[in-house]
């Protein structure tokens, strides 16, 4: 009887958690996602990403330093950039589903150019929205892109 | 045994409801401010109140027009991105994963007569980075967005 109250009891919490917190809980999602284009600079970077952006059904919306318009523009620092860029029927499709998804819209990435490379940083789509599960699948997959695309300009 | 899997059920179940009835990591709500006005005067507002706290209007993204002349549905938003220098600054001497939250992003939505003005959700970059400076530094962020947003309602 004793057993049979102690399954029940483990039963009735699953089913309360739910699957989906309880694989939040059991994978935590990585902040920040990221690679290094090694050997290259930040201009060669920045049209490999572009390039990248295309082959992975984007759009490329805008490119800036880190501080544009905060500084005038000679002063600006070069060795860190932003790319922005986009899938408008994901966005249309995020946008329906949770105006929060505004959160990671458009799609970024952040270069910063080192003494050997180049690293290409990116803020991971599934982490921002792991308390919005009307948005989390969503931008699972537009972390796979995020990935896909990381690669893809690395390589 | 049948008492001891009882007893592990029952600490199994306790320490599962304590979880459920703690926020989960990360958890928090955007800055939310309302007001009846139009998308226009909304902008003219946000960038006045912009400037009455050092902070520089970055970039206008609007996702609305964006999407409507692609043939979607307009989903009445915009995006404004705004920053300060000594914000860049900071994050670049002391975290310069914080520079990923940078400029900060402000979503306009438009809807029955009034414009609300959203946020980024600060939680889960306070969670993910709990000690100072970069604790401190989010923390001041977000208060200055919290002014702004207050000082946005009174124009």
């Amino acid at each position: 009887m004793k057993h049979y109250i102690a399954h029940f009891l483990l039963f009735l919490f699953a089913a309360v958690i739910g699957p989906s917190q309880w694989a939040q809980a059991a994978e935590p999602e990585p902040m920040i996602l990221t690679t290094t284009a090694s050997g290259i600079g930040i201009d060669a970077a920045v049209a490999a990403l572009n390039q990248a952006i295309v082959n992975h059904n984007y759009t490329f919306v805008r490119q800036q330093a880190m501080d544009s318009r905060l500084v005038p523009y000679a002063q600006e620092v070069r060795s860190v950039r932003l790319v922005y860029f986009c899938n408008f029927t994901k966005m249309d499709r995020a946008l329906r589903l949770d105006p929060r998804a505004t959160q990671v819209l458009p799609c970024r990435v952040t270069l910063v150019e080192t003494p050997t490379g180049v690293d290409l940083i990116a803020v991971n789509p599934a982490w921002v929205t792991q308390n919005m599960p009307g948005l989390h699948a969503d931008c699972q997959e537009m972390k796979r892109d995020y990935l896909a695309i990381l690669e893809e300009a690395a390589l | 045994m049948n008492r001891r899997a009882l007893l592990l059920a029952f600490a199994f179940a306790a320490s599962l409801g304590l979880g459920l009835s703690l926020p989960l990591p990360g958890h928090a709500d955007p800055l939310l401010v309302s007001k009846a006005v139009d998308m226009r005067r909304a902008m003219d507002d946000v960038a006045l109140a912009a400037a009455n706290h050092d902070l520089v209007l970055v970039k206008v993204q609007p996702i609305d027009t964006a999407l409507a002349k692609r043939g979607f549905d307009n989903p009445h938003m915009r995006l404004l991105f705004i920053g300060s220098e000594s914000a860049v600054r900071w994050a670049e001497a002391a975290e310069p994963r914080l520079l990923n939250l940078l400029p900060l992003r402000l979503t306009l939505i438009e809807r029955d007569g009034g414009v609300t003005l959203m946020s980024d959700d600060f939680g889960p970059w306070l969670q993910e980075f709990p000690e100072p400076p970069a604790h401190l530094m989010v923390e001041a962020w977000q208060a200055e967005m919290k002014a702004m947003l207050d000082d946005f309602v009174a124009q």
